[in-house]
């Protein structure tokens, strides 16, 4: 099983960097390949918006920058786990950046699911999605908001698990850790 | 209620003037000035953060009285450079607290599903930036189907638009006293255009046309990533 970290936030050293550590020797513990990526360091443009990953060159997107490789990276992962401080209640530019520059994994098809439109995917993989969201201060409106988002996410790229959690600066490491745990284990990560 | 002098659009797809974003919002900021509203808009770039705080845009922002935000919805959310955008507006409010006064702020997104609600979360979180930003929420707007638009102005007589257009003129007419967009104006914008059941099978037209055009119809559901 295959895992990707992706790591949207904005400075190095900081919090959400010792997360990305830690779950990386949880998933290795777990017997998961992971990869990683630093998504600040990545040299990667805003989508354009036009749909040339669609209809142009379908599945890739025609600006030839690190995105590619996350996007590549998406595909080949059996979860991604996204790593973003909370902004507004959704997540840093650096790493919408990576999730807008990525729809060219799905099909430009719509198709009907539970009442809504969705688009048909263009790959048969099994996929699961865990949102890891970090606040400065705790505010339990804006971590609902966040994890309203990535249940939307995970019901337009038709994951077949999500999760989300949302952790604090000011937290004790160890209460961190066990959601960190828990949130593996939602997402059938055996640790 | 304190009446805006002075508007500005933010429109936040990388289509510019060429999109549904640039449309919405062109015919409010008409419709504002209309009103006597000196009205202005300026496109959200793609710039590293260090270059949005220093860009005009922040602080043209919080100059306004009215900060009006049409957006594409992407990936369920505001599109990346909007909210690199909006962070810088924020941070500024430390600046010019002295300043003082109210700034109000509405949103208007625009998504390619026939769900309007399907933004509801890209609207909640312009609202927790309203109030991290110290703007007044005078509401949001959501238009499904933003591609039936695609980027033509509205006003031209085109009747499938005339309920957006009056959901807009209502809108219009309540920021210009300074007052929250009105329910019916948000219930115009979100009627959608073509059923959805309709609209999968003339959406899924549209993409194999667009391919055909380009001959690459038989490569559409290319797996270039596959395992
Ligand atoms: C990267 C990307 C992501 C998108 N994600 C969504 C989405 O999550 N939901 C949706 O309804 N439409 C989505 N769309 C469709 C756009 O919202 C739609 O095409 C819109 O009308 C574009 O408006 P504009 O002309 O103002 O750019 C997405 C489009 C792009 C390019």
């Amino acid at each position: 099983m295959h895992a990707l970290l992706l790591n949207g936030a904005t400075r190095d050293g900081g919090y959400l960097d010792s997360v990305e550590r830690h779950l990386e020797a949880a998933l290795t513990g777990a017997g998961w390949e992971t990869d990683r990526v630093v998504l600040r360091r990545s040299k990667m443009a805003a989508c354009r918006g036009c749909f040339g990953c669609w209809i142009a060159t379908p599945g890739i997107c025609v600006i030839d920058d690190d995105a590619r490789e996350v996007a590549r990276l998406m595909v080949k992962s059996d979860l991604l786990v996204g790593l973003t401080p909370v902004v507004f209640g959704g997540y840093s530019a650096d790493f919408k950046k990576a999730l807008d520059r990525s729809i060219g994994n799905i099909l430009p098809f719509f198709i009907r699911q539970a009442g809504e439109v969705v688009h048909a995917r263009r790959y048969p993989y099994e996929w699961r999605l865990a949102g890891i969201g970090l606040q400065e201060r705790a505010d339990p409106d804006e971590a609902d908001l966040f994890r309203r988002l990535v249940a939307r996410n995970a019901r337009n790229f038709q994951c077949s698990r999500a999760g989300a959690t949302v952790l604090v600066e000011t937290d004790p490491w160890g209460k961190a850790a066990a959601e960190l745990t828990r949130l593996l284990e939602e997402m059938g990560v055996g640790v | 209620m304190s009446r805006p002098r002075s508007a500005l659009l933010l429109v936040g797809s990388p289509r510019g003037a060429r999109s549904t974003s640039a449309s919405l919002g062109g015919y409010l900021l008409e419709r504002l000035a209309g009103q006597g509203v000196t009205a202005s808009a300026r496109f959200v770039e793609d710039l590293p953060s260090a270059a949005t705080q220093d860009h005009g845009l922040p602080a043209a922002a919080r100059a306004a009285d009215l900060l009006i935000a049409s957006f594409p919805l992407y990936v369920d959310a505001l599109p990346a450079p909007v909210t690199r955008a909006m962070e810088a507006i924020a941070a500024g409010r430390l600046q010019d607290r002295a300043t003082g006064g109210r700034r109000d702020f509405v949103a208007m997104v625009n998504c390619g599903f026939p769900e309007a609600q399907q933004a509801e979360v890209a609207l909640a979180i312009c609202r927790r930036f309203a109030a991290a930003a110290g703007f007044c929420w005078l509401g949001g707007l959501a238009m499904g189907l933003g591609g039936t638009l695609g980027g033509r102005p509205l006003g031209q007589g085109d009747g499938r638009f005339g309920h957006v257009e009056e959901g807009l003129d209502l809108a219009a007419a309540a920021l210009a006293r300074g007052e929250a967009v009105p329910e019916r104006a948000v219930r115009l914008l979100a009627r959608p255009i073509v059923p959805p059941a309709r609209f999968v099978a003339m959406g899924n037209r549209y993409w194999s046309a667009k391919a055909a055009a380009r001959g690459i119809q038989d490569r559409l559901r290319d797996r270039p990533y596959q395992r």
